[in-house]
């Protein structure tokens, strides 16, 4: 696979974005917008096409310059198969969200789309970088054309939204910064040359001590963490959630959560194994309080988009925990569902925007029954909330099973044959239960909401009248818009498989690089802080 | 002792340039008034080409002198443009509908001497090795900052500005002097080479660790590092903006200098292994005290020269990770220096900070300065340039990467996690992060915000706004040239401490 | 090589007595006349003049500016001669013709030089005219 797809992929938006800002109007700017979109789909499906998916764990199309060489700090990229597919639904939900935009955004539109395709370049930046340093500029980079989405083209609360989602992450990725650039320390005391090459430092780190990978782990995750949300730090997420517009809503739940995780994945996990593997407990514990948690928060919410942004969190915990349970169920579990969440989640926020849209509101009790005079809207609302549900046969429920049976398994006891576990790690069964009973809650909330507001009597907000520009139902545009992430759900749950084939090799190169970890670390004394230098 | 002449011919280039200035600032014919900030820079440019060609000089830091000379022209030539219709203004509205010119009464001259003055002492304090010469290098640089504060505005404000200034100006020299004669009176030497020779040998005593404490504890004035930093907000605030402006580089870069001086001569140890644990106390602390003093307070503002002064105190708390991290050996690459992270961070600090307050210089309302926030509001959709000035340099002073800010803040971070000192590393990005709340705020109401009619329009001295523009630019082209700058920055550092038996002793050092 | 009482404080031994004395001095004096003077305080006790004139306007008066000019001319040349004295009297120890003595020379007339930017400043401001 050539490199040029990638570079493609980040810049075609970027040029996007400029012909946006000086290409004319408002008008122009929604065309211009969608075009660049599609376009970048050219490159991505090439990539799609090009990937060697038999030697899916190495990075292909790899490619570097050097940017600022006193700092290491290269212009590197190269994808593996996950890498690719988490840039392709980044790129899928491209056009998506200009779709859903058209009527929705009124006012500043070039500052709105030129800001939405730099957000899309900055994460295809993020995961196709194999340079720490460019990853986290990529990583970092995001905060701001979200900070804008939200502040200038959010609801009422934004101001504070927008505060607190910018403090939030940015204060957890900074300390991140600290743990990462203390691996690439111990990394060049030991290589004796500096490097700021993922793979090289993951090679370096496994050989902390426990402490040291404590340390380390712990600065990663409170970066990670915020951005995933786990439990006790997701309280940015529903107030971010519920003040964006609906595109800002669709890439939050669709990509920038997944950098959360996909940080977990990419740097937490093999950067400390022994540490991960040891405090994955505590780590499945945050998770399952936060799907059990956020799940009850569901049940009582009357705003339809705060109930789905708490259902994120819920979800999201699902995720974290596959990650934790560290074998090759859960981790490929977690890794599908970074990706199928995208597509329920992202379709449930364009249900919701389409429907606020028309009537102005997002609570629950000023509306129901709306699958009289809304059908195919309803028809799009129930299936999105079943595919978020687990319904077999939809993209979350293959993904949502595979992240509890890797909890489940990942006890020694339970070891499966030919499937072991890894080493240490004890989570088990109760997990497992205790996990199930959120995808009980999921079902619950999910339910009532649809069918509070599809079915029944039909209520109306008082005061309610046709939209100037906009049908009662759905119009092409908007069924357009949401056809990808149907058709992605339905693909997804018929065929898990292809997506776990792709994913089979790096899910279990890193489980080597856990085992290898894990046991190196028990006699490998960190002499980095005592200031012994090469 | 004349081959020292050979390391201060950009001050003594600087030096005939303030002379001229002096007299054209001044004279009748407006023509030739008009030249002097022209004369300023050729002189400024002459300096620069003449820092780059300087040999190396027998202070601890050898080969500091050609970055920090030229850095200091650089900026020179950056604020000068900012500095014009500071002052004389009525005078040469006066002037222009007929009336006499008075000498008596124009500041022009003074003014701009005083600026060329300022810029002199910071090249000496460069190119100075011995405690006498660094001491007056130091006044050389404060004093004429204390007239330019009263001068750059007829309101009281800048007056009792200037007042505060000064005599805490005078306490801070008072401490750092005292701190000098124990050093001397601890070694018997006022060459700092010497001084470093001596600690090494025998250690540092109880009078010379009271003389490295007391010196710092001085220097934290012209840094403006807590306890030493009541003065700034008041000071930024009551000068005007092309002063401030130039208040938060000159000092400070001084007393960074100054305080790689003294805490070099106590010495970061053989291969690195620390500074003295007092020294390294007193910083440690004064570092987390400065950092998150100045940006909570910065927090409460609201008015933007304030929470500049604020920020400007913050930003010494992070330079001070550098200065405790140490050069980190020999030979020692970019990541493990903190001299010469610190060195780059000024010279990031400088640019994106001028950018602020020229925007700031370049509004103006009959004659008065842009401060509050509000009056910078949508300033994107009114002045569009103006406006991106701000968000650029805003965002670079957030550190928001990949901006220059964040790469001179990699560069602290690293050099503070390399040398062991995590902890202090975590306070960094946990203020970093409360940084983020407020120039977001300033971001948010330039940018994002609809403007409000303020009555603020652009400075009839549209040079303020090409500095603006430049320092923004500044901001973008620095980050594309930062190799060069790097490398600059650490071959500045080289620290290079003399052995003990070569060291010059003490007659050699007091004839100087 | 000489080391000046390096860690050793017992040279500045009389200084702190010194010091101590001057310190307890005060003090004694003016807690001695607290203690020991007579106190009569009242209306009378407290005005300017116990005369019983009534002091009109302010102490305070404006100097002339011009004072203030002439004492900066002053300053130039009195500094300037507060230099020359020592270096005349340094001068003539040095080997005549010998490249220090040029060193010497150029020293003070570079000084001499920014005496005459000072003086040259002065003038054009306007200081001299003494109309």
């Amino acid at each position: 696979m050539s490199p040029l797809w990638t570079i493609l992929l980040i810049l075609v938006p970027l040029a996007g974005a400029l012909l946006v800002i000086f290409g004319g109007d408002g008008k122009n700017a929604y065309r211009d917008a969608l075009w660049a979109s599609i376009a970048s789909l050219v490159p991505a499906v090439m990539m799609l096409i090009r990937f060697d998916y038999t030697r899916a764990a190495e990075f292909q199309g790899a490619a570097s310059w050097t940017w600022i060489e006193q700092l290491g700090l290269r212009l590197s990229i190269g994808t593996d198969s996950i890498a690719l597919l988490l840039i392709a639904l980044t790129v899928l939900l491209g056009p998506v969200c200009v779709l859903a935009s058209k009527t929705a955004i009124t006012k500043h539109r070039r500052m709105y789309y030129a800001w939405l395709l730099i957000l899309q370049a900055a994460m295809v930046g993020v995961f196709a970088s194999r340079d720490l340093l460019m990853f986290y500029i990529c990583f970092e980079f995001t905060l701001l054309p979200m900070f804008v989405l939200i502040r200038m083209f959010g609801s009422t609360n934004r101001v504070a939204a927008s505060t607190k989602f910018f403090l939030y992450t940015f204060t957890g990725s900074i300390i991140a910064l600290a743990g990462l650039v203390y691996v690439v320390g111990f990394a060049a005391d030991l290589n004796g040359a500096w490097s700021l090459d993922i793979g090289v430092l993951t090679a370096a780190a496994a050989q902390m001590s426990a402490g040291q990978q404590a340390m380390v782990l712990g600065a990663l995750l409170a970066g990670f963490a915020v951005k995933v949300p786990l439990f006790p730090v997701h309280t940015w997420l529903p107030l971010a959630h519920t003040e964006a517009p609906t595109a800002g809503s669709v890439i939050l739940a669709g990509v920038l959560l997944k950098l959360g995780t996909y940080g977990i994945y990419r740097f937490a996990i093999p950067m400390a194994p022994a540490a991960f593997t040891e405090y994955a407990p505590a780590i499945a514990t945050l998770s399952i309080v936060g799907i059990i948690y956020a799940g009850l928060i569901c049940w009582i919410q009357d705003d339809i988009k705060k109930l789905v942004a708490y259902s994120s969190v819920s979800h999201l915990g699902f995720c974290v925990l596959g990650l934790a349970a560290l074998n090759a169920a859960g981790l490929s579990g977690s890794v599908l569902y970074m990706l199928s969440h995208g597509l329920s989640t992202g379709g449930l926020f364009l249900m919701i925007g389409f429907m606020y849209e028309r009537y102005h509101t997002r609570d629950m009790r000023k509306v129901s029954g709306l699958a009289s005079k809304m059908p195919v809207w309803a028809f799009f609302m129930v299936f999105f909330a079943m595919a978020s549900v687990g319904l077999p046969g939809l993209n979350g429920f293959p993904s949502e099973l595979l992240c509890l049976i890797g909890a489940f398994q990942a006890d020694e006891a339970w070891t499966l044959a030919g499937e072991p576990g890894a080493a240490g790690v004890t989570l088990g069964p109760w997990y497992a239960a205790v996990a199930g009973l959120g995808m009980v809650i999921a079902a619950m909330y999910l339910l009532i909401m649809v069918g509070r507001i599809c079915f029944g009597p039909l209520v109306e907000p008082e005061g309610h009248h046709a939209h100037a520009v906009l049908p009662d139902d759905l119009n092409t545009r908007e069924i357009i818009t949401l056809l990808p992430l149907a058709v992605g759900c339905l693909v997804f749950g018929f065929f898990p498989g292809l997506l776990l084939d792709a994913i089979h090799d790096p899910v279990n190169q890193t489980l080597e690089l856990v085992r290898a970890g894990s046991a190196a670390a028990a006699d490998t004394a960190g002499a980095f802080t005592q200031g012994v230098r090469p | 002792m004349i081959e020292k002449l050979a390391i201060v011919w950009p001050e003594i280039i600087l030096f005939a340039t303030t002379c001229v200035v002096m007299l054209t600032g001044q004279w009748p014919v407006c023509a030739v008034r008009r030249m002097t900030p022209w004369l300023a820079a050729v002189g400024l440019i002459a300096a620069i080409g003449a820092a780059m060609a300087s040999p190396p000089s027998d202070g601890l830091y050898p080969d500091l002198v050609p970055y920090a000379k030229s850095l200091v022209g650089i900026m020179g030539l950056m604020i000068l443009p900012l500095l014009a219709g500071t002052v004389d203004r009525e005078l040469e509205a006066g002037v222009a509908r007929g009336e006499r010119f008075e000498p008596l009464r124009s500041n022009g001259a003074e003014f701009y001497a005083f600026f060329l003055f300022s810029l002199t002492g910071l090249m000496l304090v460069a190119s100075s090795d011995t405690l006498i010469w660094l001491f007056l290098a130091l006044e050389l640089t404060s004093l004429p900052t204390y007239m330019m504060v009263t001068l750059s505005s007829r309101s009281t404000r800048a007056h009792e500005a200037g007042v505060k200034y000064f005599f805490l100006g005078a306490l801070g020299a008072a401490i750092f002097l005292y701190g000098f004669t124990l050093l001397y009176g601890a070694t018997g030497s006022v060459n700092i080479p010497t001084i470093a020779a001596h600690f090494a040998e025998h250690g540092l005593g109880p009078i010379g660790l009271a003389g490295v404490l007391i010196s710092l504890i001085g220097l934290f004035f012209k840094i403006a590092a807590v306890p030493m930093h009541f003065y700034t907000p008041d000071v930024y605030q009551g000068a005007a903006s092309p002063v401030s402006a130039m208040l938060a580089f000159v000092p400070k870069m001084a007393g960074f200098m100054a305080i790689f001086m003294i805490v070099g001569s106590a010495g970061w140890g053989p291969d690195g292994t620390g500074l003295p644990v007092p020294v390294e106390a007193l910083l440690w602390v004064v570092a987390a005290m400065t950092m998150t003093v100045g940006n909570v307070l910065a927090l409460l503002q609201s008015s933007v020269k304030r929470m500049m002064a604020y920020s400007s105190i913050a930003h010494s708390g992070y330079m001070l990770v550098g200065v405790i991290a140490g050069p980190g050996g020999d030979g020692a690459s970019f990541w493990r220096n903190g001299l010469a992270a610190v060195l780059f961070y000024l010279l990031c600090y400088g640019v994106m900070n001028l950018g602020v307050f020229a925007v700031l210089a370049s509004l103006e309302r009959k004659g008065q300065e842009a401060d509050d926030i509000d009056d910078i509001r949508g300033l994107v959709r009114t002045h569009p340039p103006l406006g991106w000035s701000m968000v650029i340099c805003c965002l670079a002073l957030l550190g928001f990467p990949p901006l220059l800010g964040f790469i001179g803040k990699v560069g602290l971070i690293t050099s503070g996690i390399t040398s062991g000192h995590l902890a202090l590393v975590i306070i960094l990005a946990i203020n970093s992060a409360i940084a983020a709340l407020y120039y977001l705020r300033l971001v948010a109401a330039v940018y994002l915000e609809p403007a409000s009619d303020t009555g603020f329009r652009p400075s009839r001295y549209g040079s303020r706004q090409v500095a603006a523009l430049v320092s923004a630019g500044g901001v973008l082209v620095l980050l594309l040239m930062s190799n060069r700058l790097i490398t600059a920055a650490d071959d500045a550092s080289r620290y290079a401490p003399v052995a003990p038996e070569t060291a010059p002793y003490a007659e050699a050092g007091a004839n100087n | 090589m000489t080391t000046l009482a390096y860690a050793d404080p017992s040279p500045y031994l009389p200084i702190f007595f010194m010091i101590l004395a001057a310190i307890g001095f005060a003090v004694l004096n003016i807690a001695g006349s607290f203690i020991l003077g007579p106190k009569r305080l009242g209306d009378r006790k407290g005005e300017t003049y116990e005369s019983g004139m009534t002091p009109i306007g302010t102490a305070r008066k404006r100097f002339n500016v011009r004072f203030y000019l002439i004492a900066m001319v002053f300053l130039v040349f009195d500094v300037e001669i507060i230099f020359l004295y020592p270096w005349a009297a340094t001068y003539t120890l040095l080997d005549p013709g010998s490249e220090q003595s040029l060193v010497w020379l150029g020293r003070i007339l570079f000084f001499l030089f920014t005496t005459v930017v000072a003086y040259l400043y002065g003038y054009r401001k306007g200081v001299f005219k003494f109309d």
